[in-house]
């Protein structure tokens, strides 16, 4: 698991994180939200051993990253938002290499070698080198990487960024999958529809200091907006009237009404049923975690609580 | 200990199979080869063409060492120059610093790596050296020793490229940097030497008995000396040195030096030494006395005794060798040194966590 309590680091007179404390448990999957420049990188930098925190502590599997890195670097795995590979070595030889790196025994190599060239399927493209790769399965090799010592925490930065739909997909799934393997696992994207599906929490970083719990809970419970489509929108927007609910005007994706939490959003739908439109979709406009955000940096920017 | 060389020995196999695999190596080691040959070549012919004997073929060979030092020296730098800073750039410096490698395997790693690298080149000019060997009869104890100092040369520049790449973020300034090095090592020692030399001056008061030719009769046809020796009343001049053997560790340093000094010196039966190694040797050898500030040069005397040149021969160049220390020792240390401080700065530099990075540098 991952503690850090508190945690800032400055680059020069740039404070790039002032202020983080999140826990990630065994077995969860949890998201790093923020905006570009807001520390999410330089928290994963932090987390993964290579840099030291201003203040504040951080246990990764129970052990300090400063006081004893090599513990650290057995039990954990990073995988990069910087793209690098071995240009001229092949993806076989790359995990092999990086196996050995890990302590690991020629033969233990190999074999792990072969299981991720399987699990993340780079099969075909194994014996090339790793220049001729694409931006994704470049990816794919990074995550793959990353897993070479099977880790029990993992740090993916910006994982998704350049793979397919269906490689997306096949990355939730695996994620999922470890996750239930008891492996701790830290995402950050910018990609928030993706995390509300990989993720069971989320960690906001703002300007380099984490959103509290109390300030998400608040943010949660706010009214937000429910896309609501009909097969006839006239109908729709005269039910709507009726009931007094002010719509947006009608788009190709629906109509978008605002509603406060789930029980509001339940007997609205049961009112309109019952008033005899057909409905064809309804839902949250947007994702849980891109509402929080989106809420989180309106407050900010405003000058609100922090 | 063997986990340490276990992980050791995959970074300098990563880095070799990403070196050595590479076309440009491939391009430059036949450059250095055909090079080296066409100049072994050239001076053979040369000298043949002169009716040169054994003692020139000697002359061949340490003009070619040098020739071998000068092309390591240029190609080593490009080699090992960009190895960490590149890596950190190309964003594969962090991948391997998250893995259970230490910042000193990986410097350490990187520096065997570009020292193998440089060592191919070496044995590119291998072939040309032999030649001269086998055809010109070079003595094998001169070979070993300059082909040892070569090897423990180009790992030195090996060392200081390495380890400037670590201490220096672009790596167009750490390549630049070290080409600088060796260039102070080859040449700036050369000019610091003589500067150094010319600035610090003795008095130094010599006093001349001559032989008062107007006097004493006849002259013997055979030594050119007066019948009788009539000595002339001593004459003091009084005049500056420079004074080398104050700065001849500046000169030990220079590479060429090392070598020329650390290979042994064959001498011929008057004493002189008889290959171009052993010529510059006798002469970062003598700049190590001091000069005699009191000199009394006795023409008078020596030809009473039969032969005038006796006052002016006072050692043989072998005397001069036999008497000083041997200056490769002393330039090698100093190399040492340098290699292992900028191994020393660049293994601190990598080690992670990083505390204070240098602006405008990332980790990752």
């Amino acid at each position: 698991m991952i503690e850090v309590e508190g945690v800032a680091r400055s680059f020069g007179d740039v404070q790039a994180v002032r202020d983080a404390s999140f826990t990630v448990n065994a077995g969860s999957v949890t998201a790093l939200i923020g905006p570009n420049g807001s520390g999410k990188t330089t928290l994963m930098l932090m987390l993964a051993t290579l840099l030291r925190p201003d203040a504040g502590t951080i246990r990764i599997a129970g052990h300090d990253p400063v006081a004893d890195p090599r513990a650290v670097r057995t039990a954990m795995g990073w995988m990069p938002d910087v793209l690098g590979s071995w240009g001229t070595i092949s993806v076989r030889r790359t995990l092999e290499i990086t196996g050995r790196l890990y302590e690991r025994t020629p033969v233990q190599a190999r074999e792990r070698a072969q299981q991720l060239i399987d699990l993340v399927g780079l099969v075909e493209l194994a014996e090339q080198p790793t220049r001729v790769l694409s931006r994704g399965q470049k990816q794919r090799l990074s995550l793959a990487r990353a897993l070479v010592h099977e880790p029990s925490v993992l740090l993916l930065d910006e994982p998704a960024s350049g793979l397919d739909p269906a490689a997306r997909v096949e990355l939730r799934t695996l994620v999922r999958r470890l996750a239930s393997e008891g492996v701790a696992i830290l995402v950050s994207s910018h990609v928030l529809a993706e995390l509300d599906e990989m993720a069971d929490s989320a960690v906001y970083l703002e300007r380099g200091v984490t959103a509290s719990d109390e300030r998400i809970e608040a943010s949660r419970a706010q009214s937000r907006d429910w896309r609501i489509r009909a097969v006839d929108p006239a109908a729709l927007a005269a039910a709507l009237k009726k009931l007094r609910i002010a719509a947006s005007p009608p788009d190709h994706l629906g109509t978008a009404v605002s509603v406060a939490g789930e029980v509001e959003a339940a007997q609205l739908l049961a009112k309109l049923v019952g008033a005899g439109v057909a409905i064809s979709a309804f839902g949250p406009a947007v994702g849980d975690f891109e509402h929080t955000f989106l809420d989180l940096s309106r407050t900010t920017t405003e000058g609100g609580p922090r | 200990m063997t986990r340490y060389f276990d992980t050791l020995g995959t970074i300098v196999q990563l880095e070799l199979r990403q070196r050595i695999r590479s076309v440009a190596w491939l391009v430059l080691v036949s450059v250095v080869f055909v090079l080296v040959g066409i100049v072994t070549a050239l001076l053979w012919f040369s000298i043949t063409a002169f009716g040169g004997d054994v003692s020139d073929s000697a002359g061949v060979y340490s003009t070619i060492i040098f020739f071998v030092l000068l092309v390591g020296t240029l190609v080593t730098p490009a080699i090992s120059g960009a190895a960490i800073n590149g890596d950190r750039d190309a964003g594969t410096l962090a991948t391997t610093q998250v893995t259970l490698a230490s910042a000193n395997q990986i410097v350490l790693g990187k520096f065997l790596a570009a020292w193998t690298v440089a060592l191919t080149f070496l044995v590119a000019s291998l072939p040309a050296l032999l030649f001269t060997l086998i055809a010109g009869g070079v003595p094998g104890d001169t070979l070993a020793a300059s082909l040892g100092v070569l090897v423990l040369e180009l790992g030195v520049v090996a060392a200081i490229g390495v380890g400037l790449s670590g201490l220096i973020t672009r790596p167009l300034f750490s390549v630049v940097t070290t080409y600088l090095v060796v260039a102070a090592l080859s040449i700036g020692t050369l000019i610091a030497f003589t500067l150094g030399g010319l600035a610090f001056q003795s008095q130094q008061t010599q006093t001349i008995i001559g032989i008062d030719y107007s006097v004493g009769g006849e002259f013997d046809p055979n030594t050119g000396l007066p019948e009788e020796i009539v000595c002339l009343e001593p004459v003091t001049y009084t005049n500056t040195l420079p004074r080398f053997d104050l700065v001849w560790g500046i000169l030990a340093a220079n590479p060429y030096i090392v070598l020329a000094d650390a290979a042994p010196t064959s001498f011929d039966a008057n004493g002189f030494p008889q290959d171009l190694f052993g010529t510059i040797a006798l002469g970062v050898r003598s700049a190590q006395s001091a000069p005699e500030f009191e000199s009394v040069l006795d023409e008078c005397a020596a030809a009473k005794e039969g032969d005038i040149n006796l006052g002016y021969f006072s050692e043989t160049p072998r005397e001069i060798f036999d008497r000083t220390v041997p200056s490769w020792f002393v330039g090698f240390l100093i190399h040492l040194v340098l290699a292992a401080a900028a191994l020393t700065g660049a293994i601190a530099r990598t080690r992670t966590p990083a505390g204070a990075l240098p602006t405008g540098s990332r980790v990752a």
